[in-house]
């Protein structure tokens, strides 16, 4: 019992309460809609999507973190899909073309990254610039290759990443478990975890602690950009296609989630247990107001509702905190 | 006898519970430069902000021009002609020199156009008066520190100011600059224009000031003409105690610690050539844009050098970056504690590992439990008061954090430590702390070289003091042969006694 | 000291990007000579009509130090509400169009003002917000079908030319009559920018806030002012859109603010704040409407577009940026 108060104590309020959104959610629409939102089938179905903004959301949250932030995402998705669809098709849709698309599709999501560190950390223009700029670009080598329409007629099996369970959990939740746990590690147990927790509270501090800020900045957008990549790659399994403009919609996501599950827009805070609770907690939104017939648009409103909520009201909790 | 333009009446001042102005009497003339000392936490801040209008004081009387003043609002103080001009001096980078000095006259008359011609015409007249000469049309961006301030004198003595405060004014000067500041501040004063200077520093109050009025604990504690201080009632005023006279003598010892050789960046310092044996202390002192925080910087690898040798316990080294500096186990407290040496909002233990978290790397995983166990280790051993390893730095006071920086430092075992003004804001028992903890390196055999410019701190702490001015070392002596005044000279070339150059 | 200024200027943003645009009309007009001629101004100005107006709204956003991504989002609301407003109850007045739609527009603003100026939430996150919140009510409120029914004499302005142009293929080029907008928007801003306390205070909080407050200049007032402009002006850009193209989409622009943010940093305007010019950014805007246009006469094939187009606001903004840090690395006096 003293174990639970002290974990309880220890979680962030932040946590508990995206917590006690998600449960709240599960009761009401469990009573509401039991039939269909508690199915396992509802289940499944929010397994195979959630995982694909879910994971680029921690792209987003490595960036806020350092201080900065990435809107480059989604270009770095939609690219590394694209490029591992042509390896694929270029392979006669083997198995080993599926790894090779998989491992070129990485790759791709490295070096997108490892531009954006560059020109953010060696440069020193600002991020908000350089992902804004590197959106533009990796979507524009995306149509360079598509030619504009989706690059379809991908083999069959390549579907099976979003579509196959493994002991009745979707492979997509199986990805998204093993994500977080290689980043809840990263962030807890490596230096380089905690180096991008002192460059994003104070860059020049951790400069004179020796940190290699330009180093940290690489790696952080070397990592969003892989993250980005496995999003890439679900996203085409998805859809079993590539195209330049899948998931536009997912840079505002991303943003809401990072925010939602605690990084601060300046820097320096960041849990990834808290980004993954707010995926969970959204997907559970959004899947609520699928069941109970709510348009797409509403849900658009919803997300950009949500995001200035959360902000409104923390901003507002701070500042009576430092008044008093 | 010039008239007395403000004068202040036990003036008291209270926040919550805390008493930060206990009854200040202050009387300033028209034509007069008055100096205001006291050391950090003092009141002076809380003063100037009576004055100007930000603070009403708790009780006492202000008059102004001999009038009682009921109260005193920051609009009120300007059109009275008070003008403060802050430390950071408040202008804008991306205006222009003209723009910025005429910017104030346009706000106050309430004016909705902006005329180029007429703000051009303003602040070359206000530059004028003070003779200087800037071009209008530059950016305030392009310009350095001191030509920034002299934007902002011009700034607060274009509407018939007939008071300038002038907070802590010489802190970012080379000493060429402070000497033109200093006509800058006889040509006010000639104006007929009361001055107020906020500084601590004795051998610059001299230069300038006629009345000296020094600050203890929110009371002042002394008032009178320069001539009536020497150096050791000024030190007894400022501090309450009397100069100390226990200064820091080592075991002599051939045990050579640090070896630096004609050690050169063109433009910031060149051949600097020293030893430090094992025991030493080595003060490095002179004005601001002498050199003496390059070196330090340089031998941390923030800055590049051209030539030199290093010599680090008998290895030949070089530094080129910060991270080499840091394998070479050299340690750096910079100057500027709050932006460069913590991370306010992160706990004690993550600042005090922050230099060395490579360390607790086992088996590919941090490990949490010792961090945590060095961390409650050096608050104890380094004397720092904190709940507990895991509460937010910026909960500290002032000594306390700097405690955390060295600790940083020293948790990473170096060789060498670097200490760039050790003890700026840090209250006298924590300095002493400090202090102590240096010389008990030093006597392992830690290399340690102190950079500041807070002479009594170099004199009684160091027993090597090198001297720089120009980028060059101009002596370098064993601390017995130098006393405060000796170094004051060597510091800045004119005698401090006796008002000096000073007045009339 | 004379030498000194004639080097300022000849090495400033705005002179570099000039020599650009000319330099690349050069080029474009060497490898293929139907550049060369008025109806490529024409053309020109038709195609980077809508853009100006965003322009000059988002870098007085810039220059105040904030940052303003939903102006796509209120253009289309304030467009299609209108449209929709005015279709239903047979209001046919061009100044209605532009009031209400402008009027929109101000309330959007005000908006994105509470949340930045008030609640002080970092600027881009609060207008991707406000960008989201007033795309999905559009959207699902006001209608997702585009409207090609737009009133009469509304519509009538897309025809109404103040310069025509025929080639000797007898082609007709036209100047619409809209681009009178822009011009006029210019030319008042260049003015408040320059010559008044109000525009001179827009640079001094976007260059330092502090220093401001401690001036006397009134913050909040000011950052009101410039997001409600921004939202009037996404307005008013918004409307022009639709009778441009003769038809009200309640998505049209989205995606927008990527060109004209791009537009303005090339033109000199620091992201940062303090710093930008309305001839800097007209050219800005020039120059990506050029590069945009005229791929296609360079024989570069339509899906390069995004790609290069991307490309060279990247080198923009490396030359930008690089350029800024080398001017804070001089010597200073």
């Amino acid at each position: 019992m003293d174990k639970v108060k002290g974990l309880v104590k220890e979680a962030d309020k932040n946590i508990l309460g995206l917590l006690i959104i998600s449960i709240c959610i599960i009761i009401v629409m469990g009573i509401i809609a039991p039939n269909t939102f508690l199915s396992v089938a509802n289940f499944q179905s929010m397994g195979s999507q959630f995982p694909e903004f879910g994971i680029l959301a921690f792209g987003m949250m490595l960036a806020m973190m350092s201080g900065g932030i990435d809107l480059s995402l989604v270009g770095i998705a939609n690219l590394s899909g694209i490029i591992c669809a042509v390896t694929m098709l270029a392979m006669d849709g083997s198995v080993v073309g599926m790894a090779a698309g998989i491992v070129v599709a990485i790759i791709v999501g490295m070096l997108c990254g490892a531009t954006n560190g560059f020109l953010i950390g060696y440069l020193k223009i600002p991020p908000m610039l350089v992902t804004l700029c590197g959106l533009q670009l990796y979507t524009g080598i995306g149509v360079i290759i598509t030619k504009g329409p989706a690059i379809t007629g991908l083999p069959e099996s390549f579907a099976l990443i979003t579509n196959g369970t493994l002991a009745f959990i979707p492979i997509p939740v199986i990805i998204f478990i093993i994500v977080v746990a290689v980043l809840w590690f990263i962030m807890k147990s490596t230096t380089y975890g905690k180096e991008l927790v002192f460059m994003g509270s104070n860059s020049t501090a951790s400069k004179y602690a020796g940190i290699d800020n330009l180093k940290v900045t690489m790696t952080t957008y070397i990592l969003s950009g892989i993250l980005g990549s496995i999003g890439g790659i679900l996203i085409v399994s998805h859809y079993n296609s590539a195209k330049s403009d899948y998931g536009t919609s997912y840079t505002l996501l991303t943003l809401l989630i990072a925010v939602l599950g605690g990084t601060h827009p300046e820097g320096g805070k960041g849990k990834v247990m808290g980004v993954a609770l707010a995926i969970i907690a959204l997907q559970l939104v959004s899947s609520a107001l699928n069941i109970l017939k709510v348009s797409a648009f509403i849900k658009t409103a919803a997300w950009g509702f949500i995001l200035i909520a959360v902000i409104v009201t923390t901003q507002l909790i701070e500042s009576k905190k430092t008044t008093r | 006898m010039s008239e007395v333009f403000l004068k202040l009446d036990n003036i008291k001042k209270s926040f919550g519970g805390v008493h930060a102005l206990k009854g200040v009497n202050l009387e300033v003339k028209l034509g007069e430069v008055h100096c205001l000392a006291g050391e950090n936490g003092c009141g002076k801040s809380t003063l100037i902000k009576v004055i100007s209008g930000v603070h009403d004081p708790t009780s006492g009387d202000i008059y102004i021009e001999g009038k009682k003043i009921t109260k005193l609002t920051p609009i009120e103080a300007i059109k009275m002609g008070i003008q403060v001009i802050y430390q950071d001096f408040a202008i804008f980078p991306n205006l222009t020199v003209a723009e910025n000095i005429a910017m104030n006259n346009a706000l106050m008359t309430g004016t909705k156009t902006m005329n180029w011609k007429k703000a051009r015409k303003i602040a070359l007249e206000a530059m004028s008066r003070i003779g200087v000469s800037i071009d209008p049309d530059l950016l305030v961006e392009r310009l350095s520190v001191a030509n920034k301030q002299i934007v902002a004198i011009c700034r607060a003595i274009i509407n018939d100011a007939k008071m300038v405060i002038l907070d802590e004014p010489t802190t970012a000067l080379t000493s060429k600059e402070v000497d033109r500041l200093n006509e800058i501040i006889f040509n006010l004063r000639d104006k007929n224009i009361a001055v107020v200077i906020v500084n601590h520093k004795l051998d610059e109050i001299y230069q300038v000031a006629k009345q000296l009025t020094i600050l203890r604990n929110g009371e002042n504690v002394a008032t009178g003409g320069i001539e009536e201080f020497d150096r050791g009632r000024f030190i007894n005023c400022l501090t309450g105690r009397d100069i100390q006279e226990d200064f820091y003598r080592p075991e002599p010892s051939d045990q050579e610690v640090l070896k630096v050789e004609n050690y050169t960046k063109k433009g910031m310092f060149e051949n600097i050539s020293f030893t430090l044996n094992k025991g030493d202390v080595l003060g490095i002192t002179g004005l601001l844009g002498s050199g003496r925080s390059e070196i330090g910087d340089a031998l941390f690898g923030l800055i590049a050098v051209e030539s030199g040798n290093i010599t680090l316990n008998d290895n030949p080294i070089t530094i080129n970056s910060i991270q080499e500096a840091i394998k070479n186990k050299i340690a750096y407290v910079p100057e500027d504690r709050l932006t460069q040496g913590l991370f306010l909002k992160r706990s004690i233990e993550d600042n005090t590992i922050a230099a060395s978290i490579g360390k607790y790397l086992k088996n590919f995983k941090l490990d949490q439990h010792a961090m945590t166990e060095v961390t409650n280790m050096w608050i104890k051993k380094i004397g720092c008061v904190a709940a507990s390893s895991q509460v937010p730095i910026n909960t500290l006071s002032g000594g306390n954090a700097q405690k955390i920086v060295i600790a940083k430092w020293l948790n990473t075992n170096p060789s060498l430590i670097i200490l760039n003004g050790p003890t700026v804001g840090v209250d006298i028992g924590a300095k002493a702390d400090i202090h102590k903890i240096l010389h008990d390196l030093a006597a392992e055999g830690v290399g340690v070289i102190v950079i500041s410019d807070d002479l009594s701190e170099i004199i009684q702490n160091c027993n090597k003091i090198i001297v720089m001015e120009d980028g060059k070392i101009i002596s370098n002596t064993d601390s017995s042969e130098l006393d405060e005044e000796k170094l004051a000279k060597l510091l800045t070339g004119t005698v401090m006694a006796e008002g000096g150059v000073a007045n009339e | 000291m004379n030498n000194d200024k004639v080097k300022q200027i000849l090495t400033s943003n705005e002179m570099i990007v000039a020599c650009i645009i000319i330099g690349l009309c050069i080029i474009i007009g060497i490898v293929n000579p139907m550049f060369v001629g008025q109806h490529t101004a024409i053309n020109l100005s038709r195609a980077m009509l809508v853009t100006l107006i965003f322009a000059i709204a988002e870098m007085i956003v810039i220059v105040s130090g904030g940052i303003d991504v939903s102006f796509p989002a209120v253009a289309c609301i304030s467009l299609y509400a209108t449209i929709k407003f005015m279709n239903a109850n047979s209001i046919d007045s061009v100044l209605f169009a532009f009031a209400m739609s402008g009027g929109i527009g101000i309330v959007c603003g005000l908006l994105n003002a509470i949340l930045v100026s008030k609640i002080k939430i970092p600027p881009l996150i609060a207008t991707l917000g406000v960008s989201s919140l007033l795309n999905g009510i559009t959207l699902a409120y006001l209608g997702a079908a585009n409207i090609s029914k737009i009133p009469d004499n509304v519509d009538s302005l897309s025809q109404q030319f103040i310069y025509t142009y025929t080639n000797e293929a007898g082609i007709k080029y036209a100047l619409t009559v809209l681009i009178l907008i822009p011009i006029v928007l210019y030319i008042l801003a260049y003015v408040v920018l320059k010559y008044t306390m109000l525009g001179r205070g827009i640079y001094a909080i976007g260059g330092d806030k502090n220093a401001a407050r401690i001036a006397g200049f009134n913050i909040i007032k000011i950052q009101f002012i410039v997001y409600m402009t921004a939202g009037f002006l996404a307005g008013i850009g918004g409307m022009t859109y639709t009778i441009l193209m003769r038809q009200a989409g309640p998505q049209s622009l989205m995606g927008a603010e990527m060109m004209v943010i791009a537009a303005i940093v090339i033109g000199g305007t620091r992201i940062t704040g303090g710093h930008g010019s309305v001839i800097g950014t007209l050219l800005g805007v020039t120059l990506i409407a050029l590069v945009q246009n005229n791929l296609i006469m360079l024989g570069v094939p339509t899906h390069f577009q995004t790609f290069i187009v991307g490309f060279i606001i990247v080198v923009g903004t490396v030359i930008t940026s690089i350029r800024v840090r080398y001017i804070d690395a001089k010597p200073k006096v």
